[in-house]
């Protein structure tokens, strides 16, 4: 079924192309919903909620740009909104000592490939996923990231440079990447004038 | 993955290997976006309902009863279909077992190890179950055979069955393939590991016939070391380890066919205890409703013209609300996003209050009774010690009370109309079956001049219908319910053969405390 069938079935509240729709988007955004998620049942909530919002909605959708990003913004608002829903993640987006917070070695898996990087961003503490999510993969500007989560433009950036940064600690410290070399500076010999 | 593509394009390097990143949900998913997109397809009829509470029943039943649901032990001793396979491969290529004594003696030698492992190993326990429900192609994985390779020439003296459990610890901590199944799992054990222990202590585990083809090759690996006694971890060489590390990685690039990965995955969803599934869906409820009970007089008689069968039988009586009061605990069950199936025991009390004059001695006087043969109406001779002439002065006042005390089965729907932040709105209907146990009953007399108490003419059973709606306030565990609750009564009080009907109804506020198992 091409997608433009599925969304004209949609449209009119047809089961059969919304079971196709859903088939063949919700691999990508489950992935999506693991990534901010605690584990995999709240992702399917997420997911669940997630795709009721687009077959309710879906007569708002304008052809403008793919519809896998327009699902794929409302699965990432849904996610942000479970997530404000949860005390812990208003603690977790005000967190300003990050020096406090350590990963424990085993909280890391070591599956492979784009797992093991999902993986690695799930191991960070829930502000700083959410923010890094938000920011490095699903491509919102701070301003944005801001507005979604009620925190201060500010609180984004540092969030997220913090963020960054122990993300980068632990794919160097699971050999995904490696540190980047220091460039060497070549200083030319100063000719006597 | 390539070591060398740090490109200093962090983000790009995110995204790109995140976009790659799929899951495939459950069907659990689809069905609830399904009934939640229709529900008019899967209105939930009065059968539907009672299905529903069969089932609820019965899988109560098997979670409380004689089954073993948290039986991890049944299932790594008994559900073993692959072991057999398994064991003939491993047989076949002489790689893993070379048993120095009889069968029987491994046997008894693998019971005792196997149970004292299970008390206190609880990873060993997990890659137990792991191992015997995976598929023959994960167990054949090179990584298996060669710490198998590794473990069978580690025959040094000394040491204790404990190290060799703890070396295969330690790999099954090493082999994080396991680390989703490994996390559910060991949850699971540290909550029911009292239960587990009263189960390996019972006859249960000492009368399972361990056929000697069930034990899976890694098994025998763990019964033949633990009877040698000769396998230490510190006895793993540097180099050893080394080649474990190496096994891990080259598994690690080779591993993850797709058949694989959607095996792992799907694992850890499908093998959760049964028992978990249900609980999320489940909840336990206490609530009180206060009330304020009414109710509504009428008479049907046959061919009486007495004052009782002509005059409005509410005007004639000093009559007040009474206090009342609902209480009860249940078992709520979600069985769709915005669906609730409840079921449990209420208690009611009922009071309603007639203004009347004590008389000085019994008077004689009637009732109105129907005939049941006949259907016409007669009066029936009682004695009475209240007068409806309500404060006449001459009498001392007294206040009659009408009261029942009810015990009731009630089953209800509850339908979440909408949600926001951590509040709830729901609207419900229950029947409650009900079972009348105690109380009093004043019956106004044929001539309506006296009340007559007569607690033997009220109804055993009667049948009671309640709306009802209600905020549900999400708290930290629990969760916390307010509204107005109707109660309506649907037959009358009193026995058929009374002329007399009363159908109460009560009107209160329900509180509700919530928690999930």
């Amino acid at each position: 079924m091409t997608e433009e069938l599925m969304l004209n079935g949609c449209l009119r509240n047809n089961a059969t192309s919304q079971e196709a729709l859903y088939s063949h988007f919700s691999p990508k955004m489950l992935g999506i919903c693991y990534r901010f998620a605690k584990n995999r049942e709240d992702a399917e909530d997420m997911l669940q909620e997630g795709f009721i919002k687009v077959f309710t909605q879906i007569h708002q959708y304008r052809n403008e740009g793919a519809l896998e990003g327009w699902i794929r913004r409302i699965v990432v608002h849904t996610c942000i909104n479970i997530l404000k829903k949860n005390k812990k993640f208003s603690d977790s987006v005000d967190i300003t000592n990050a020096n406090s917070i350590r990963i424990r070695e085993e909280m890391i898996p070591s599956i492979i490939q784009a797992k093991q990087v999902v993986e690695c961003i799930r191991s960070l503490p829930l502000g700083y996923k959410t923010v890094l999510n938000l920011y490095a993969i699903e491509g919102y500007s701070h301003k944005e990231i801001a507005l979604m989560l009620d925190i201060e433009e500010s609180t984004s950036r540092s969030q997220y440079t913090r963020a960054k940064a122990m993300l980068e600690e632990i794919l160097i410290r699971k050999k995904i990447i490696q540190k980047p070399k220091k460039k060497i500076k070549f200083y030319g010999a100063v000719s006597p004038s | 993955m390539d070591n060398d593509f740090y490109t200093g394009e962090f983000e790009q390097l995110l995204k790109e290997k995140t976009d790659l990143f799929r899951m495939f949900p459950s069907k659990r998913v689809w069905h609830s976006i399904y009934n939640n997109l229709h529900p008019s397809r899967r209105w939930p009829s009065v059968i539907m309902s009672l299905l529903l509470m069969s089932s609820l029943s019965f899988i109560g039943y098997l979670n409380t009863g004689g089954n073993n649901s948290n039986g991890h032990t049944t299932l790594a001793i008994t559900k073993n279909p692959n072991a057999i396979n398994n064991q003939e491969t491993a047989e076949n290529k002489n790689i893993f077992f070379s048993a120095r004594k009889t069968q029987k003696q491994t046997i008894v030698n693998y019971n005792t190890s196997f149970a004292d492992v299970i008390t206190n190993e609880t990873d060993f326990l997990t890659y137990t179950i792991v191992k015997n429900n995976r598929p023959n192609y994960i167990y054949n994985t090179t990584a298996v055979k060669e710490f198998a390779k590794l473990v069978s020439n580690k025959n040094t003296e000394q040491n204790s069955s404990k190290n060799f459990e703890q070396a295969v610890d330690t790999y099954i901590k090493s082999n994080k393939n396991f680390a989703d199944i490994a996390v559910t799992n060991k949850r699971q054990y540290a909550k029911n590991k009292k239960r587990r222990s009263q189960i390996i202590n019972s006859n249960e585990l000492s009368t399972v016939n361990i056929e000697s083809s069930l034990i899976t090759t890694t098994d025998k690996i763990v019964s033949t070391k633990v009877e040698n006694s000769n396998f230490d971890l510190n006895d793993i060489s540097k180099e050893d380890k080394n080649t474990i590390a190496k096994i891990d990685i080259i598994e690690d690039k080779n591993r993850l066919k797709n058949e694989e990965k959607v095996w792992i995955e799907n694992y850890a969803l499908q093998n959760k205890l049964a028992g978990k599934k249900w609980k999320q869906h489940l909840a336990f409820q206490i609530y009180v409703t206060p009330a304020v009970n009414y109710r509504k007089l009428t008479t049907e008689s046959r061919g009486s013209t007495t004052a009782f069968a002509t005059a409005d039988i509410n005007n004639v009586i000093s009559q007040k609300p009474g206090f009342g009061i609902e209480a009860g605990a249940s078992i709520n069950y979600a069985f769709a996003n915005r669906m609730q199936l409840k079921t449990g025991l209420q208690l009611n009390y009922t009071n309603y209050n007639i203004d009347a004059d004590q008389t000085n001695h019994p008077i004689i006087t009637t009732i109105l009774l129907n005939d049941p043969n006949t259907g016409y109406s007669y009066s029936a001779a009682r004695t009475s010690t209240t007068s409806n002439v309500f404060n006449s002065g001459a009498l001392q006042p007294v206040t009659l009370h009408n009261r029942t005390y009810q015990i009731s089965l009630p089953i209800a729907l509850a339908y979440k109309l909408s949600s926001e932040n951590n509040v709830d709105w729901f609207v419900g209907i229950s029947a409650q079956p009900t079972y009348v146990f105690g109380g009093n009953a004043h019956l106004i007399s044929t001539d309506l001049k006296s009340y007559v108490s007569d607690p033997s003419s009220i109804s055993t059973w009667n049948l009671n219908f309640g709306f009802e709606t209600y905020m549900n306030f999400k708290m930290r565990s629990y969760n916390l319910q307010v509204g107005p609750q109707v109660r309506y009564q649907v037959y009358s009080t009193y026995r058929k053969y009374l002329a007399l009907i009363e159908k109460p109804y009560a009107v209160g506020l329900k509180f509700g405390l919530t928690k999930g198992f």
